[in-house]
């Protein structure tokens, strides 16, 4: 078996593992599950009554909305399934949890990533995949294109919060600074691109690059806009090796936090 | 270094070390050097105040040193509240927009500098409340209720007062960074009376809350886990209690239902008498407020009640 072919069986066995870990808890399973869908029905409570009194913001309709709803949602979800522990990564650090990790024959980053799995996150997967049955283009190209931005999503959603994560390996205990980076960067996903300009609208598309998600139902779902699927490529890869590279010259200097801990 | 010490133990077990180690430490006051049967309400006693005045005194040293205990965190309060002013800029740019599409200078009654000091206000108050259930959880669980229940001041209105003087401390915070965006975009605002009808409104608006969040955190004696309630009672507030949008923007069928409702008086009142005062109104909101505020206390007298009978903490 290739090297490529066994890490991609260990990321399934762990992606499995997770799965069947969270499940031992049925109940407080769904109750997390359904709380986080509650969570999201807010903002399409609040999308609702705007667009019933303002059918249209800046070109962007209800719809449009729904479907930028149904990518952030789902993505993040299923970054945060696939790879949940990217949002503690700051606090593995910090706290010397790392360790554990190391001393085993798998790629370190990886590992750590798909260690863990957020239940609540499911909920979101299933809201999104709820908003784009109902508002979206059920065709077999409309779903292609939902695939794909999707996943575009999840990369972006992962790529961002490693980055900023892995600050704690450079300033210590990174995890509020990382939270306030995590929740700037949702709070921007989750409004259309188009309501933002100069300044604001730059930062969109570097600092925080959260106008490639919320852009994507205007730049992909409702039409293909060449320029910008490119330029979401091009920031995917960049994100891709910024937080690579950040996570593996941060190893470099860590420093055992001597910690004793079993990993169940 | 012992309050920082004591906060942060609290914050890791959910419990009120910090308000209780306070109130002990007050009783020895060591520039006077008076022992601990010196507190305030048990001189009363001696003196012979009434009982109402000493336990008001009792209540008003818990919420003193909650306030106390929160300003010691000031900064950390105002690192957290920066995330106010990401979701301030977003609406500032959303309304903006609106504005313009719509091409009126005011929508649904608001001028576009009273809707953005309404949101203002608005997320003030609900980022400024304390989680209380999590805190009443983890006493019921870890049985540290027991403890409570034997100190001579009732359970509810401890709690009370530490959930005011907390929230307090929270709201200047939040008011002075969300004040500061609003100050610098729209300069001094002219509302007349608003701040005393903000005030007036909030003080209600977080006691509706507490006997809200109360009744959920006491629905812990019954079931394992509150959260998920207090959870949707919290997205209850961003929407129908007129977080996210005054209630004017809504559908008028929906604005009827939400007229019946408690929520509107936590969210809706405070921020609405600040931006657009009205010396008739506010009799109105303040009454509608304060019959919530009856019933509810009612209520959780009655849940109370019925919770600490099923009470059964085990060992020490």
């Amino acid at each position: 078996m290739s090297t490529a072919a066994k890490h991609l069986s260990f990321v399934f066995a762990c992606w499995k593992m997770n799965l069947a870990g969270a499940m031992e808890f049925r109940m407080s399973f769904w109750l997390q599950v359904v709380t986080m869908m509650v969570n999201n029905a807010v903002w399409i409570f609040f999308w609702g009554v705007y667009f019933n009194r303002f059918p249209l913001v800046n070109g962007w309709q209800m719809q449009d909305v729904m479907m930028m709803w149904a990518v952030s949602a789902a993505g993040f979800g299923f970054s945060a399934v696939l790879f949940g522990n990217a949002y503690s990564l700051a606090n593995i650090v910090a706290t010397g949890q790392l360790d554990t990790y190391l001393a085993q024959p798998k790629p370190v980053l990886l590992h750590v990533l798909v260690s863990r799995m957020s239940v609540s996150a499911i909920g979101d997967i299933l809201f999104g995949l709820i908003l784009f049955v109902l508002f979206g283009d059920l065709s077999w190209l409309g779903i292609v294109k939902f695939a794909v931005a999707l996943c575009l999503a999840t990369m972006i959603f992962t790529y961002f919060t490693v980055l900023t994560q892995s600050l704690a390996f450079y300033i210590g205990n990174a995890e509020g600074l990382g939270h306030q980076f995590f929740i700037t960067f949702l709070t921007f996903a989750t409004y259309p691109t188009d309501i933002f300009r100069g300044i604001g609208r730059m930062v969109l598309f570097t600092v925080i690059p959260a106008g490639f998600i919320s852009y994507l139902p205007l730049g992909l779902l409702r039409e293909m806009q060449t320029p910008f699927l490119l330029a979401t490529v091009v920031a995917v890869t960049v994100l891709a090796v910024c937080a690579t590279w950040s996570f593996s010259r941060g190893l470099k200097r860590y420093g055992s936090g001597n910690m004793m801990t079993v990993r169940m | 270094m012992r309050a920082r010490d004591e906060e942060h133990k609290r914050r890791q077990d959910g419990s009120n070390g910090p308000i209780m180690a306070g109130l002990e430490a007050a009783s020895v006051n060591e520039r006077t050097g008076r022992s601990a049967s010196h507190t305030p309400w048990q001189d009363g006693e001696r003196r012979g105040v009434s009982s109402l005045a000493v336990k008001l005194a009792k209540y008003t040293a818990v919420g003193g040193i909650t306030v106390r205990n929160h300003v010691a965190y000031i900064y950390d309060f105002l690192l957290r509240s920066l995330f106010l002013l990401v979701i301030l800029y977003v609406f500032l740019q959303l309304w903006t927009v609106t504005f313009e599409g719509e091409g009126t200078s005011r929508i649904a009654g608001y001028r576009f500098d009273q809707i953005i000091w309404y949101l203002i206000f608005a997320e003030a108050i609900i980022m400024a409340s304390p989680r209380l259930s999590l805190k009443v959880e983890e006493e019921v669980k870890k049985g540290d209720i027991g403890y409570q229940l034997t100190r001579p001041m009732s359970y509810l209105l401890f709690h009370y007062s530490a959930y005011m003087g907390e929230a307090a401390v929270r709201l200047v915070v939040n008011l002075a960074v969300g004040g500061a965006l609003g100050l610098f975009v729209f300069g001094v605002p002219d509302w007349g009376f608003g701040w005393v009808g903000y005030l007036v409104m909030a003080a209600g608006a977080f006691t509706v809350n507490f006997l809200i969040t109360m009744m959920i955190a006491l629905c812990s004696f019954w079931i394992e886990e509150t959260w998920g309630i207090e959870f949707v009672y919290n997205k209850l507030l961003f929407t129908v209690g007129g977080m996210m949008l005054p209630l004017e923007t809504f559908p008028e069928t929906l604005q009827k239902v939400c007229a019946w409702l408690p929520f509107q008086t936590v969210v809706y009142f405070p921020s609405k008498m600040a931006v657009q005062f009205d010396a008739l109104l506010i009799g109105k909101f303040f009454v509608i407020q304060w019959i919530w505020i009856a019933l509810l206390s009612l209520l959780l007298a009655l849940l109370y009640r019925k919770g600490v009978k099923k009470l059964n903490v085990n060992g020490g």
